[in-house]
């Protein structure tokens, strides 16, 4: 049997004396979509930066696919989307996503660069300075970026983040077409509408710990809305 | 290595593009030369060139301080730095393309402040071209060793740039002694001593050594 995609016991995070995140248990297989709501503060993206290995735990353990989070082998597994781009605004489109490439040590960052611009159709653009695309060209091409060594595990914080609700459909749709290939994801958001469309799972977080987990007809958006004033004791 | 290529060609065809940090480099560095001008008795002229080698690594350290200030700044639009601490590779190597492309910049202003100082100074420094070279370049690697680990230390603090200095300058006391009684010494038409040279290696060696194993470290959250 494989490993699960991510594994946590007894996890904690503390910034001084505030705590993150309180004992969180966590299995989730291979190839699932996970939604991680809660309100500001909950630990959420605290939780999704131990996964990709930028903070490390301060108590407890966490695996990505059986490495221990945040070791080389385990960030090479990680892809990380989030509301800020990542992007180098006096780099190209194609120059980004030949340096992210290049980090990963992708066989052939050129090749691949030019079939994620074409994917994510701006390979009309491949040669314009990122910092001049409108924030929804950005988002697609973070997008790009983040998958660019075809990683197991995708993260994504807040994506939807500034966008119009045209951009944000389209990302939406392009986030439900990454699951064509076998990859887990965790998606961060406060979009209790677009839940039921990008995930399987959900975990409620509420000052730090899992406070309900939530899966098929719960992922619905009336049901997740009584959920959420059931554990925030409010509604939204 | 295929990071710290990476990081090193992203760095340069960045700073190309904008050239803000080395133009802010230049400028800043003729400024401090202007400063020296009114500063010393006399002025910045022939009659002084005894200063010249103490003066001309202060240019250089400010300088220095000012572009490595910026090198991680660059790094928090976007937040790009999420992306440096997700390579998966040791982050020594990030660490290595970062300060290699500090070195880079820095030594192309070296360049033009040295030319100045000669003529300023009428310091004979194309007899002593190549070794002065060398030494510039040994007492720079400690430079950006230093710089480079302490600017993504302190890149995320609230006083960034006051905290720079403070870090940077007293690990740099030996490297900057080294470099500038052995400038004097070649200015002087002399050669440098060997314990000179070898102080600058071995402080290199140890920042860089450092600067490589504690990296993974500096760019946790």
């Amino acid at each position: 049997m494989s490993a699960p995609a991510i594994r946590a016991r007894g996890l904690e995070k503390r910034f001084g004396r505030a705590v993150a995140l309180r004992r969180i248990d966590l299995e989730i297989a291979p190839g699932t979509r996970l939604a991680v709501l809660g309100p500001n503060g909950a630990g959420k993206s605290t939780l999704l930066r131990l996964v990709a290995g930028l903070a490390r735990p301060s108590a407890g353990s966490l695996e990505i696919a059986g490495v221990v989070a945040g070791k080389p082998a385990a960030r090479a597994q990680i892809g990380l989307i989030a509301h800020a781009t990542f992007l180098y605004p006096q780099l190209t489109a194609r120059e980004n996503l030949l340096f992210a490439g290049r980090l990963h040590g992708v066989a052939d960052p050129g090749a691949r660069a030019d079939a994620l611009l074409e994917e994510s159709d701006l390979t009309h653009v491949a040669h314009r300075a990122a910092g001049a695309f409108s924030r929804g060209m950005a988002q697609r091409l973070a997008i790009a970026r983040g998958l660019v060594h075809d990683p197991s595990v995708v993260l994504l914080d807040e994506p939807f983040t500034g966008l119009d609700r045209s951009a944000a459909q389209k990302l939406s749709e392009r986030l439900a077409g990454l699951h064509a290939a076998p990859r887990t994801q965790i998606v961060v958001t406060h979009d209790l509408g677009r839940v039921a469309q990008l995930a399987d799972r959900a975990l409620l977080l509420v000052a730090g710990r899992i406070a309900r987990e939530l899966r098929g007809e719960e992922l619905e958006t009336p049901a997740l809305e009584r959920a959420w004033a059931e554990v925030t004791e409010g509604p939204l | 290595m295929n990071v710290l290529l990476a990081v090193l060609w992203k760095d340069l065809v960045s700073e190309w593009r904008s050239r803000d940090r080395l133009i802010a480099m230049l400028v800043f560095s003729l400024l401090v030369v202007l400063v020296f001008h009114f500063a010393l008795p006399g002025g910045a002229t022939p009659r002084n060139a005894q200063h010249a080698p103490g003066l001309l690594w202060i240019a250089f350290v400010f300088s220095a301080l000012l572009g490595l200030g910026r090198a991680f700044q660059i790094e928090l639009e976007n937040d790009a730095l999420a992306i440096l601490a997700l390579a998966p590779a040791d982050r020594g190597w990030v660490f290595l393309g970062k300060a290699l492309a500090n070195l880079v910049i820095l030594s192309l202003v070296q360049a033009v402040v040295a030319s100045v100082f000669a003529i300023v100074f009428e310091l004979p420094i194309l007899a002593v071209a190549a070794p002065l070279a060398g030494v510039v370049l040994l007492g720079s690697l400690g430079l950006c060793a230093v710089g480079t680990f302490f600017s993504a230390m302190s890149v995320r603090t609230r006083f960034s740039e006051m905290m720079l200095p403070v870090l940077v300058i007293p690990p740099l006391v030996p490297v900057l002694s080294a470099a500038v009684s052995a400038t004097a010494e070649l200015l002087r038409g002399g050669e440098v001593t060997f314990s000179s040279v070898q102080l600058l290696v071995v402080a290199d060696l140890i920042y860089w050594i450092v600067g490589f194993v504690l990296f993974e470290y500096v760019l946790d959250e």
